[in-house]
């Protein structure tokens, strides 16, 4: 953990001012470090803040989201406080997007060698032609079959897995220090989803890049994350490395995640509220306490900081869990 | 291959269209009130001399023979004959046309040279003064007549200018016209090397063509203004500016992903102007097919009506496979 990060969030506030109610936030008080080649997995359900991290870390809070406190330095510099054409210069090239959704997200009229040779066109300052050829050997390194002839393909004639295939590709072609992959794989068949997140993490280590693999599905970190943040309300509530995490997970929502995927239904009962609410907790209290099991009235009344515990995780609970049954 | 199948599919469409487009403004235009025989012969003719007039010319007939005859007369490519100019509605027609043609054409891609860039400007900037003129101009341009403008235009620019020459046909009367090629006089001077000619005829063609560009202006602003918002709101736009794509690049690419659309407004509008340029045909005494059409109508001349309804059918059918064949041009996914 120490030593020079490639990305370094610290206290981050992204709020969304609204007209009429108070502002919402979507991230509250964000921490994580990634250090150079590490891949780390971001998991939270829907709405947690994941996106809206990825956006703010490419300084691209969408409007009429304000970075509110804290800062995102990505190779020691603020996207944010960049110009467009200097943040341009990071993006694609620094820090890569690999997208969840490729064949309404890539260009519906550009073939897709073309997209992939347009980005070593502009970031490389290579000419056409050796673009097309790098676009054509990234196309090989994604093992797209019969790459020439998918070179000139349009995006809704490929296949979804496919696709996703190309947006790696797009990714990866000029060997960026960090790849954001923001649920990249959901909306793809099981098999193909296996096939294709082992090629991104093969193609993310040989090019030694440093991965933020956002993702809904934790089962998926598991192989291949070096370390897992799970995020709730845009908290982060528990950051752990994964072995230990998935061994002795201490977080109430950590062990509920886990336990939606266990065979064991009394161990899913045991760990859902029946009377599940997703009601705001008062202000001042846990954000999870509503959906907790294990909620006391201190939850309700006092927010408790994210602390490092003896097993080397950092969990945000009064009551963490001490060993997982 | 695909392409030649689906023109050929297309055109074999065209017959029952212009069909049902016949059948429907016949009958159409047969209820209309007036006599062209009373018409014809005055007020003061007798009752015989009108009912001879109405049998030689067929109207004494059921109406259904009347369109069998009148359908056959077509298939050989006869559309009647005039009783104003005496002459084949066919070959009035053929001599209006182009009139019309030159007139709404070069309207058209005045309107497209100020709404394009303008709508793209304001969807760019969505504050600032372009943007508040765009939707001005959007909100003038669409709540003006046309032959308002068209006289305000000749008030200014002829009567207190004097800059153009007065707003009478297409080409001074003491100039000799320039051999026919494409129809369009300012176009067949410069081919003829003609000067004379070109400026006499330009001098006639622009004020009737800022108005028709500066009123179309209007919707093709509008459409692309909100085409080009919502392309570069759109997913991919979003996927290259995370890519890092240049600026001017994506822009180019939401302008591209826009394009249909445009065209689409462009088709309609230069569909719609065949007729729809009548009053601006009339103010500037066009002498186009517009103004002959509304003659006929006018005098119960019901040859010259159907014959502009058929010609500008015909038009519009070509205009629209044009279309359909650049979207194919543009959009890979029509290709199939």
């Amino acid at each position: 953990m120490s030593g020079r990060a490639i990305l370094d969030v610290a206290d981050l506030w992204v709020g969304f001012p609204s007209y009429r109610q108070a502002t919402q936030h979507a991230l509250r008080g964000i921490d994580m470090r990634i250090a150079p080649g590490e891949m780390i997995g971001l998991v939270g359900e829907s709405g947690s803040g994941k996106t809206t991290l990825a956006r703010a870390v490419m300084g691209l809070v969408p409007p009429p989201g304000v970075i509110e406190r804290g800062h995102v330095l990505f190779g020691g510099r603020n996207l944010a406080a960049l110009g467009d054409e200097e943040r341009r210069k990071v993006l694609g090239r620094e820090l890569a997007m690999v997208i969840p959704n490729p064949r309404a997200e890539l260009n519906p009229v550009q073939t897709v060698g073309r997209q992939i040779s347009n980005i070593a066109f502009y970031h490389l300052g290579a000419t056409r032609k050796e673009a097309d050829r790098i676009a054509l050997d990234m196309l090989r390194a994604v093992r797209i079959p019969d790459p020439e002839r998918r070179f000139a393909a349009y995006p809704h004639e490929l296949s979804g897995g496919m696709a996703q295939r190309v947006v790696i590709a797009i990714a990866l072609v000029c060997s960026p220090k960090l790849v954001i992959s923001d649920d990249a794989t959901s909306g793809l068949d099981v098999t193909v989803q296996a096939q294709v997140l082992d090629l991104l993490q093969t193609m993310v280590r040989e090019k030694g890049a440093a991965t933020l693999f956002i993702t809904r599905d934790i089962a998926i970190t598991a192989h291949f994350c070096t370390r897992i943040a799970v995020i709730y309300a845009g908290e982060i509530v528990e950051i752990a490395e994964t072995r230990s995490f998935f061994a002795r997970p201490r977080h109430p929502y950590s062990i509920m995640l886990l336990a939606a995927f266990s065979h064991n239904p009394a161990l899913r009962a045991k760990w859902t509220r029946s009377e599940e609410s997703r009601r705001a907790t008062a202000a001042g209290g846990c954000a999870f306490a509503a959906r907790c099991v294990r909620r006391q009235p201190r939850c309700e009344q006092e927010a408790p900081p994210l602390r490092p515990s003896a097993t080397g995780h950092e969990v945000r609970c009064h009551f963490p869990v001490e060993a997982a049954a | 291959m695909h392409l030649l199948r689906y023109i050929g599919r297309r055109i074999l469409f065209v017959i029952p269209q212009l069909f049902g487009i016949i059948l429907v403004s016949f009958f159409l235009v047969k209820l209309i009130p007036g006599d062209p025989a009373v018409m014809m012969l005055g007020p003061t003719a007798s009752e015989e001399s009108l009912h001879d007039l109405r049998d030689k010319m067929g109207f004494t007939k059921p109406l259904i023979s009347q369109f069998v005859r009148y359908l056959h007369d077509v298939v050989r490519g006869d559309l009647g004959t005039s009783w104003q100019t005496t002459q084949p509605v066919t070959e009035d027609l053929f001599q209006r046309f182009p009139a019309t043609l030159e007139l709404i054409t070069f309207g058209l891609l005045l309107a497209i040279a100020i709404g394009f860039p303008l709508g793209i400007a304001a969807a760019r900037l969505k504050r600032g003064p372009v943007r508040k003129f765009a939707d001005y101009y959007g909100l003038l341009a669409g709540a003006m007549p046309d032959f308002w403008l068209a006289l305000v235009l000749i008030y200014v620019f002829y009567t207190k200018l004097n800059w153009i020459p007065a707003p009478l046909g297409r080409i001074d009367m003491a100039v000799v016209p320039p051999p026919t090629v494409t129809g369009s006089l300012v176009i067949d001077s410069l081919l003829a090397g003609d000067l004379d000619a070109l400026s006499s005829s330009f001098g006639h063609l622009i004020l009737p063509v800022l108005t028709l560009g500066l009123i179309n202006a209007g919707p093709i602003l509008k459409m692309t203004q909100s085409t080009v918002e919502r392309t570069l709101a759109s997913d991919f736009v979003r996927y290259a500016e995370m890519c890092g794509l240049p600026r001017r690049v994506v822009l180019r690419q939401a302008i591209r992903a826009a394009l249909p659309s445009i065209v689409t407004i462009v088709s309609v509008l230069y569909g719609f102007l065949i007729g729809g340029a009548v009053l601006v045909e009339i103010v500037f005494s066009w002498g186009g097919a517009g103004q002959y059409a509304v003659q006929g109508v006018l005098n119960a001349d019901v040859n010259p009506v159907l014959g502009f309804v058929v010609f500008s059918a015909v038009l519009s059918l070509i205009i629209y496979l044009l279309v359909d064949l650049l979207y194919f041009a543009l959009d890979p996914r029509m290709r199939g």
